[in-house]
């Protein structure tokens, strides 16, 4: 029947010219074309097809036989095949490129989340004969293609390991190659006409492209488009292995081809890594600032630079660490405010190779007046303190700490002035406070001396550590860390530096210490003793009475969390007196040895 | 307001043995204004100033309070010292060393291979352009940006920069800043001026290297 109407609907129309084809021709020709199709009845269709009287309507409508024609060739097993390939060739080669873009981007976009990657590999050849059909005026169209593939692109899962990428389970590999040979001829054509110019503005002097120039800037910007999308996703998602790794790796070539594609539309790697401090002149054209170079891409970029060494042999090495640290900054500041897990990595990573590249006690207190040298060891603090995962918490530490040993004196100094303003942790803090005690002991040893960890700038930095922050009601437990590393570098002082000496100031900062700090500290320690002994014996009397009903309940995904046991509550008080001894063990010492001075 | 108070000892008396460093400051304590002993390291716990003060300062100290008469009462209770030291927090020290200036010898040799203008001479943020080659003292080509035939057809481009401000190596820094436009120089890099003891080991570049850039002044903007 279809068959039928199909041939009917094609005899009718051999005399006519394009425009006089009638609605219902259009509708007649599709439908019976494409349920012939879907009959299998494809080799009939293909004789239709190839005749040479019906080319004129095969030129104008045959393009919307795609969707059950890419049924068939995505079904592979089909017998159908050979003749819907046939036809699907002829199609390409015979009908107008604009309407072939549509029907084949249709097909595209086709929801078909199973398929995702054999689409792609289906459609990107014939997707890109029809864009180079267009000449000229392609980059638009390339542009919207590029797009499209994207979004599709963006749809499949990330690999997680080495093997998942060996084996390439989400297919991801095959479509990052795909995409690499699709865009190819564009890549070429654009790098000829960047060479080109170049010559032609060295022969003419430097005047502005014509009406060309203009053309052939909109395909390096659709290209330059492209990388920075492919640059935030995937490859910011993707963990690239090395080659001692995974010697052969389609991401890591992926990512390099990138690298040659940004290249070849005339952008310099420096230029983009070192970004954001380099005052561009603004391109005239299609693209804003932030949007020609979005932050996160850009990070990616550096990344790719400077942790995988992806473009080793191209980047100059003439550019001094500290400059790159101080862009690579930037980059690290968009990394590490995101919460995934594999933005945090890669800030990490970033900021860990930048950090390596300096000498020790080498970066300058000036420094701190950029921003990011502030905001990036807050978003540290964030990662080092609530981030879930175990192995970017201990990594933030370790980078944290080295960030502190690239600093100078004066640096650490302010540093740590600034910490302690402004962390409101108390294992920060604390961790401060320890960082504190090594450079005092390092001022102390003959030969260090200097002006910011003993003498006259040491005392207002003590005069922040030896302090509780709600006097004698400080809960304890909460501050505990910082409490105790206080005490320590207390402890020390009061050892070390010799009152004869009095290196450090401490002698004769003591009695404001005194007054400040240890005695609320005692109160303090004194009340929550009583407290918590109070509670203990309390628990221990209600477990043979009735419990009361709480006040409060805690409940997690709506379930609500049982009330602790007694025994648990019991455990807890018990722990907390404990730690009470272990602040009073070292008040207690310290008090000794301030009177053994005393006395002596 | 209680009556001025007297001396006590005499400058024998002070110097002798027999008057231990606890009653003058005792007396100092008892006597002096706040500010008066902030200056002169007194406040706090007898015990521990008499560590950390010599008779002889005591000495001084007790005649400096009588010479300038600044007894407790004759200055304004608030505290003084706080307000200083509080204003020392927030300033910046002047001890701060200014800029490091490199006082000592420059770490780098330069012989000219081909002359350049002699005019066009950068000054620091100018934008130079240069081609460039770099080798270590073995020979071992790190790095260059002229395009081979060996090398991709690529649009090769002289690397720009500006100069003078810390962007680049020190040995380029400085190398620079005495070419003129046209020239053609071989720089040769002590590593404290170059990349010093970490090296830069992914583009071959050992610790503690000395570098060789034969470098060629393109342009100066």
């Amino acid at each position: 029947m279809a068959l039928e109407q199909l041939s009917d609907v094609v005899q009718r129309c051999q005399a006519l010219s394009d425009d006089g084809y009638t609605t219902e021709d259009h509708d007649v020709f599709t439908t019976a074309g494409r349920t012939c199709i879907e009959e299998g009845n494809s080799l009939q269709v293909l004789s239709i097809v190839l005749d040479e009287k019906n080319q004129n309507m095969v030129r104008s409508l045959g393009w919307n036989l795609l969707p059950p024609l890419v049924q068939v060739l995505l079904k592979e097993e089909d017998k159908n095949l050979p003749q819907c390939l046939a036809i699907f060739n002829h199609l390409i080669e015979s009908c107008r490129p604009k309407e072939l873009l549509i029907g084949l981007l249709e097909e595209l976009e086709h929801d078909d989340p199973d398929r995702l990657a054999d689409r792609l590999h289906l459609l990107l050849p014939p997707l890109q004969k029809v864009l180079l059909c267009l000449g000229s005026r392609k980059a638009a169209s390339l542009g919207m293609t590029l797009s499209s593939v994207l979004d599709q692109l963006d749809k499949l899962p990330v690999p997680d390991t080495k093997e998942q990428e060996e084996d390439d389970v989400f297919s991801l590999c095959r479509c990052c190659t795909d995409l690499i040979q699709f865009a190819r001829p564009f890549v070429q054509e654009a790098r000829q006409t960047l060479l080109s110019r170049g010559t032609q503005r060295e022969n003419s002097g430097r005047t502005a492209g014509g009406q060309d120039g203009e053309k052939e800037d909109e395909l390096q910007t659709e290209l330059l488009k492209f990388c920075m999308k492919i640059l935030s996703q995937p490859l910011l998602d993707v963990q690239l292995r090395d080659p001692d790794t995974l010697p052969l790796s389609p991401l890591r070539m992926f990512a390099t081809e990138i690298l040659e594609i940004l290249g070849a539309v005339g952008e310099s790697l420096p230029a983009l890594v070192f970004h954001p401090l380099l005052k561009r002149k603004q391109v005239p054209g299609f693209l804003e600032e932030e949007v020609r170079y979005p932050k996160t891409s850009l990070a990616c970029l550096a990344h790719m630079v400077f942790v995988h060494h992806l473009a080793a042999d191209t980047f100059p090495s003439v550019f001094n660490p500290v400059f790159c640290l101080r862009c690579n900054m930037e980059h690290i500041s968009a990394l590490l405010s995101r919460t995934e897990d594999s933005r945090l990595q890669k800030g990490l990573e970033l900021y860990e190779k930048s950090l390596v590249r300096v000498e020790n006690c080498s970066l300058p207190a000036d420094l701190l007046e950029i921003k990011t040298f502030l905001t990036v060891p807050q978003n540290l603090i964030k990662v080092m303190t609530i981030c879930p995962k175990d192995v970017l918490r201990t990594k933030g530490l370790k980078v944290f700490q080295l960030s502190i040993d690239k600093f100078d004196t004066e640096a650490k100094y302010r540093f740590f002035q600034y910490l302690l303003r402004t962390s409101n942790h108390s294992g920060v803090e604390g961790y401060i406070i320890k960082n504190i005690k090594n450079q005092i002991n390092t001022a102390l040893q003959p030969g260090n001396s200097n002006i910011w960890f003993e003498g006259v700038h040491l005392l207002p930095l003590l005069q922040r550590v030896f302090r509780l922050p709600d006097g004698p009601e400080t809960d304890l437990l909460q501050y505990l860390d910082r409490v105790m590393e206080s005490l320590n570098l207390l402890r020390y002082l009061v050892i070390r530096d010799k009152v004869t000496e009095n290196q450090t100031g401490i002698w004769t900062e003591l009695y404001k210490i005194e007054d400040t700090f240890l005695k609320p500290l005692r109160v303090g320690l004194n009340m929550s003793r009583a407290h918590y002994e109070r509670e203990l014996h309390d628990t221990a009397d209600s477990k043979r009475k009735a419990k009361e009903e709480s006040i409060l309940s805690v409940s997690v995904g709506r379930e609500k969390l049982p009330k602790m046991s007694s025994e648990s509550q019991i455990q807890a008080l018990h722990s907390a007196l404990h730690t009470f001894d272990m602040i009073e063990s070292v008040l207690v010492r310290i008090e000794e040895l301030i009177e053994v001075k005393d006395s002596l | 307001m209680a009556a001025e108070p007297t001396r006590e000892w005499s400058d024998e008396q002070l110097k002798s043995d027999d008057l231990p460093k606890k009653d003058i400051i005792k007396f100092l304590q008892d006597n002096a204004a706040h500010s008066f002993l902030n200056e002169h390291k007194m406040l706090g716990n007898i015990k521990n100033v008499s560590k950390t003060a010599k008779k002889d300062q005591l000495i001084i100290a007790y005649n400096q309070l009588f010479e300038s008469k600044r007894f407790k009462g004759t200055e304004p209770e608030e505290d003084v010292a706080e307000q200083i030291k509080a204003v020392k927090i927030e300033e910046k020290p002047k001890e701060v060393k200014a800029e490091v200036v490199d006082e000592g010898p420059p770490k780098y040799t330069k012989s000219v291979l081909k002359k350049g203008d002699k005019t066009n001479f950068p000054k620091k943020g100018d934008t130079v352009s240069c081609w460039y080659t770099g080798t270590l003292e073995d020979g071992t080509v790190f790095d260059t940006n002229i395009p081979t035939a060996a090398r991709k057809k690529k649009q090769a481009k002289p690397l720009s920069f500006k100069v003078g401000m810390g962007r680049v190596i020190k040995g380029w820094d400085e190398g620079l800043l005495t070419m003129s436009k046209g020239e053609t120089a071989r720089l040769e890099i002590d590593p404290e001026w170059a990349y010093g003891r970490k090296g830069l080991p992914e583009s071959k570049i050992p610790p503690n290297a000395k570098l060789i850039f034969e470098v060629e002044l393109v342009s100066v903007d």
